[in-house]
């Protein structure tokens, strides 16, 4: 995925809007998205040298309806009937310039209802998480299948794969494109700001592959979250978000020294953190906080906000973030956020509290395949001065993550405990 | 096709902070050349033996098991599969070993085209 031009960001904002008119109108999403990808294809080409129409929007529509009858015709029969009668004659899209659509698309609550209902149903409950990202970013971030590809770092054949038999679950389970009903169903909405931070996660820290970080799949979550939270600006949550990958990514110059190796929080450079984003994600939760009920992500939010404000890392509010864990660990518990807290106590309380909290983790199964609580005990233990425990921890974590910086760094650490730099106490 | 094993990891365990480091960049280093050469057709590090499963066919169908199927230091590690003769793979072996003075194998891949 390459930085898009002003045409790409064009039609990648009016992708979801176009999609959504279509399958609003047609029903039929999996044969209304691949018309819409062939008009954006269409305009990707023709725009740049021809010049953008005067109205895009309504340009787009009528050659994805033109692609979606083309469809219908080359299929069987019965499609040829139903085609005939969902487009009447009269209705039928004609130049270019055909007002036709546009006129019944003005922007405003259809454009806001159309990508809405877009977002729930590419998050629809039945698909798998990974199904759910690639469709989100192909239907509703309007990316090709090849840009999706580049940013997951698997085959383009994965992915197409991938999206239609999404597409094609989608149809089984006897999902249809609708408004989003009102009010908004908390589960499913849940489950759109799960996938929107899945990728921003992915993207962040990926979970596996040569690169620490991959900034296009995070700037998509911002872009997709931001657009979210323009359609939905009174839920505090979708706020708190937006404002976490903003607090969060603008880390994201501080993260790796200059070979590729990390660094860690306290030692990073913090002239190198975006200011401008650090101040948009502050006034963001700033104006959020305390209009709705409290929420993992505003909670999250805090915390980063917390460790963006502090001017070095000695001068952090530790105690501030501690109570923040806790408030966390009532609304959203789970052994990450344990992770994390045991992190805040050791700055609060000393390593050893710390480290008696990780015991609770020991047995819990859902911490058995990730190697982020070896890597925590191994820090934990370097402070309490016990070197030889300290080094088998990094060692094991190493062993166990598949992100290849991340081990090259946990490798590191052992090695340098490999002759006690302080005599243990 | 050049392979790496996983004793490699158990033999740097007792080394110095700077020997690790300085192993990581030479792969680094190396990995970006030959990619910049158009001479590494792909290259990937295997993640540690202790996450491989191995699928047995045991009681009449395929049981999965943890563990790798070979003993860890033989387990694979890493490869590069390059487009280029016997000699420069050597020669690009040779560079890793010197430093690592770990042992790497360096084998053909099999033709795909139909011969005439």
């Amino acid at each position: 995925m390459t930085r898009p031009r002003p045409v790409e960001d064009l039609l990648r904002e009016f992708a979801p809007q176009v999609l959504g008119a279509l399958v609003r109108r047609h029903g039929q999403f999996d044969a209304c998205e691949d018309a819409v990808q062939e008009a954006l294809l269409a305009a990707a080409l023709r725009w740049p040298t021809e010049g953008v129409p005067d109205r895009p929007r309504a340009w787009l529509l009528t050659v994805a309806g033109r692609a979606l009858v083309d469809a219908w015709r080359a299929d069987s029969a019965r499609r040829r009937r139903e085609a005939i009668t969902a487009l009447d004659p009269a209705d039928q899209p004609g130049a270019a310039d055909d007002s036709t659509y546009g006129d019944r698309l003005d922007p405003g609550d259809a454009d806001r209802d159309d990508t809405l209902g877009l977002l729930f149903l590419c998050c629809h409950p039945a698909l798998s998480p990974p199904s759910q990202l690639a469709l989100t970013l192909r239907a509703v971030g309007g990316l090709t299948t090849a840009e999706i590809a580049a940013g997951f770092l698997v085959p383009e054949a994965t992915i197409a794969k991938r999206i239609s038999r999404a597409k094609q679950r989608i149809r089984d389970a006897g999902a249809r494109f609708e408004l989003p009903a009102q009010p908004l169903p908390r589960g499913r909405l849940a489950v759109v700001m799960q996938v929107l931070y899945l990728m921003f996660n992915e993207g962040y820290t990926t979970s596996s592959g040569p690169a620490l970080q991959r900034p296009d799949l995070t700037a998509e979550a911002i872009r997709l979250t931001r657009l979210l939270h323009r359609l939905l600006p009174d839920e505090a949550e979708v706020a708190g978000l937006l404002a976490l990958m903003l607090l969060t990514d603008a880390r994201r110059a501080a993260r790796a020294d200059a070979t590729g190796r990390i660094v860690p929080l306290a030692e990073q450079q913090r002239e190198l953190w975006d200011a401008a984003a650090i101040a948009e994600g502050q006034a963001i939760l700033a104006s959020t906080l305390g209009t709705g009920p409290i929420g993992q992500y505003q909670v999250q939010a805090a915390i980063a906000a917390l460790h963006d404000e502090a001017p070095d890392a000695r001068a952090t509010d530790w105690p501030q973030i501690l109570a923040l864990y806790g408030v966390l660990t009532t609304v959203a518990p789970g052994p990450i956020v344990t992770l994390s807290r045991a992190v805040a106590v050791a700055h609060v309380h000393g390593p050893r509290a710390a480290l008696d909290l990780l015991a609770t983790l020991d047995s819990d199964e859902r911490m058995t395949h990730t190697h982020r609580l070896e890597a925590v005990r191994a820090h934990l233990l370097e402070q309490t001065g016990d070197i030889v425990a300290a080094r088998e921890s990094y060692l094991q974590a190493a062993k166990m993550t598949a992100n290849l910086p991340e081990q090259r760094y946990l490798e590191l650490r052992a090695a340098r405990l490999r002759q006690p730099a302080r005599p243990p106490r | 096709m050049i392979m790496m094993f996983g004793g490699l990891g158990a033999a740097t365990q007792d080394r110095s902070p700077e020997w690790v480091a300085g192993m990581h960049e030479l792969m680094m280093k190396l990995d970006t050349e030959l990619k910049e050469s158009g001479e590494c057709v792909a290259s990937e590090a295997l993640a540690n033996p202790s996450q491989a499963k191995t699928v047995r066919f045991e009681g009449g169908a395929p049981v999965p098991t943890d563990g790798p199927f070979a003993e860890v230091k033989e387990s694979l590690a890493g490869y590069w599969i390059l487009e280029v003769d016997q000699d420069r793979a050597l020669q690009i072996a040779s560079q890793v070993v010197a430093y690592t003075e770990y042992p790497m194998e360096v084998r053909p891949i099999m033709d795909h085209s139909a011969q005439p």
